[in-house]
């Protein structure tokens, strides 16, 4: 295969990627699969990122730090960084940091389509089946990309050791976890037919 | 009121250990490794006899920081203790040390803070603070001046350690890097590596060199604030936003998550003792004649515990005797350099914590009604702060942390 081939196949499936995107959210049931997986999943990244905790005792404030600017810049750990803002809103608390929050916001993004897709390759596939629940695959590793933010704190709700080797993986699920989304976002979407009526029932 | 004769004193060890003479390298900030090799069975690194260093006394002599006249003692190589460093997560500074502490006095605390709730008190000079553990859970050292005195106080969670240490005009931050599951500081003026409960840098220009240390009592707030009413209480006004309502690792009222006794390490020790469960909290110390660890529910419950070193000098065998096989035993010429040698572990029941002092040959009881320690001979009684005795740095920390350290270690229980 010559590079040229490569290269229009590969802007051949971004183009197929963009328009059964486009077709998931026109449709009703794909746009709510995928709002619905968005939220689930905001908020297990924001648990897992220890940014966001129900508990008793909270009151109902919010707290902004000084200089919420060069606050927000301050690396926190691989890919995590200040928080500038901590809402409490009664029975929980949020941090704010704008640059998790962007990192969360992709994340959520990549699986909440790639759910969509995930639906849609199953009920309207062009090879009965496949790929179906491949996006929900995908969205452990990204889910598990939380760690990089406070490795210590995952291992102890997994309550494992810290190996060095353990160690070392840790700032990369974050990278691979949106790698691993957009390749699964790629794949799904060359199951999709678009020209499909959905089944019945 | 527990009353403690001369005899039972002078017999009565709550814990021997042989120390041959000479066998602290002086100077050199060495325990003999002899004793080591037995009771670190389980040593993961080898505790090394060749501790000593090679000070850079140029370096020494132009560091801010104060340091120590003689070096704290080791039983690893600091090379050892270099390889085994490894990184907690977290970049230089990730958890961001308290730089501008900000404090309330104790009567505007209000309920931010409950009774039982853990801080960490110092008192220089008269200027008694306290530092909440569940904001040092957060940033782990404030950079800080009390009575006077520039002092970093520091907090390691995984190792449930609080230590004080003079830090001239130099600041010190958090490296992100732990050994032994301790924080390792490095401070901002040299970038030197100093495990917290070390007190001695193991890399950097200051390599070898020990911090002097500043005493930290672990205490809850009902407490303090009693012992303490004029204390000022560090706010979590500290320039970071944090949810300190909540500690990431667990809870100590009541002891849950990683704090609870049984729970696993995080990070592999450099040396395991099932002599008691990991986070046992026990009063460390390292007197001259070699590391002890006291538990610390058994001093609170005796008030005074006096702990026996036998300096005999002949290369005897080591001996760690059943303290309930010597409660009757007959004073000997041996017994009687145990008590010139011994210490004296006491119970601070105003701030239910633990202090240590090097024996004089004195004979104490302890109170228990009045929580103040009695001089046996002329009656007179003083607070667990006031002995007029030589004191030793001794602080809190869990078990596997200073067996860890200190596989030598003599134990009290």
């Amino acid at each position: 295969m010559t590079p040229s081939t490569l290269t229009s196949r590969f802007a051949a499936r971004l183009s197929q990627t963009t328009r059964v995107t486009r077709f998931a959210f026109t449709r009703v049931d794909g746009a709510s699969v995928s709002v619905l997986a968005a939220v689930v999943y905001l908020g297990a990244y924001l648990w897992a990122t220890d940014h966001m905790r129900f508990r008793s005792g909270a009151t109902v404030s919010v707290t902004i730090v000084d200089e919420p600017f060069a606050r927000a810049l301050e690396r926190r750990s691989a890919l995590s960084f200040e928080p500038i803002a901590l809402i409490e809103f009664g029975i929980g608390t949020l941090l704010v940091s704008p640059i998790d929050l962007a990192i969360g916001a992709i994340l959520v993004g990549l699986v909440g389509v790639n759910l969509a897709l995930a639906y849609l390759a199953l009920v309207q596939p062009k090879a009965c089946g496949i790929g179906a629940g491949t996006g929900v695959a995908a969205a452990v590793p990204a889910l598990l990309s939380g760690s990089v933010c406070c490795a210590p704190m995952i291992l102890l709700v997994l309550g494992i050791q810290a190996s060095g080797a353990l160690l070392m993986v840790l700032p990369w699920l974050l990278p691979v976890g949106v790698m691993v989304l957009v390749g699964s976002l790629v794949y799904v979407a060359g199951l999709v037919d678009t020209t499909a009526h959905p089944r019945p029932g | 009121m527990t009353r403690l004769s001369r005899r039972a004193i002078l017999t009565a060890t709550a814990v021997t250990v042989v120390v041959t003479a000479g066998c602290l390298g002086e100077g050199s900030g060495s325990y003999d490794g002899e004793d080591s090799a037995d009771q670190a069975a389980n040593a993961t690194t080898d505790p090394d006899d060749s501790t000593a260093t090679n000070l850079d006394e140029s370096a020494i002599a132009e560091t801010a920081l104060p340091i120590a006249d003689t070096s704290l003692p080791l039983e690893y190589s600091l090379e050892s203790l270099r390889d085994e460093a490894v990184n907690g997560g977290v970049p230089k500074n990730g958890i961001p040390s308290i730089d501008s502490p900000s404090f309330e006095s104790a009567d505007d605390v209000g309920d931010r803070l409950d009774d039982g709730d853990p801080v960490f008190g110092v008192v220089i000079d008269g200027d008694a603070r306290a530092y909440p553990q569940s904001i040092l859970v957060y940033h782990e050292i404030v950079n800080d001046e009390v009575g006077g005195e520039p002092v970093a106080v520091t907090y390691c969670p995984l190792t449930g350690t609080a230590m004080g240490f003079s830090r001239g005009d130099v600041e010190f931050g958090v490296s992100g890097d732990l050994v032994n599951s301790n924080l390792i500081m490095y401070d901002r003026e040299g970038d030197s590596r100093w495990p917290q409960m070390l007190g001695t840098a193991i890399a950097g220009p200051l390599a070898g060199a020990s911090l002097e240390e500043v005493p930290v009592h672990w205490s809850t707030w009902g407490r303090w604030r009693e012992a303490y009413p004029d204390s000022r209480v560090l706010t979590d006004e500290t320039g970071y936003v944090r949810d300190y309502g909540r500690d990431p690792y667990g809870s100590y009222n009541p002891p849950e998550g990683y704090y609870a006794e049984d729970s696993p390490t995080m990070f592999q020790s450099l040396s395991t003792d099932d002599r008691h469960p990991n986070k046992r909290m026990v009063l460390g110390a390292r007197p001259p004649a070699g590391p002890i660890a006291i538990d610390i529910e058994r001093l609170a419950d005796e008030g005074l515990l006096p702990v026996g070193v036998e300096t005999t000098g002949d290369g005897d065998d080591a001996a760690a005797d059943d303290p309930a096989d010597d409660h009757e035993e007959d004073t000997t010429s041996e017994t009687s350099d145990v008590a010139e040698s011994s210490s004296l572990a006491v119970y601070d029941q105003r701030i239910d914590a633990g202090r240590l002092y090097l024996g004089d040959g004195t004979d104490y009881s302890y109170d228990h009604d009045e929580g103040t320690v009695v001089n046996d001979a002329e009656g007179t009684q003083f607070e667990a702060d006031e002995l007029p005795l030589e004191s030793v740095y001794a602080f809190d920390a869990m078990w596997f942390a200073w067996v860890g350290f200190y596989p030598s270690t003599a134990v009290v229980d």
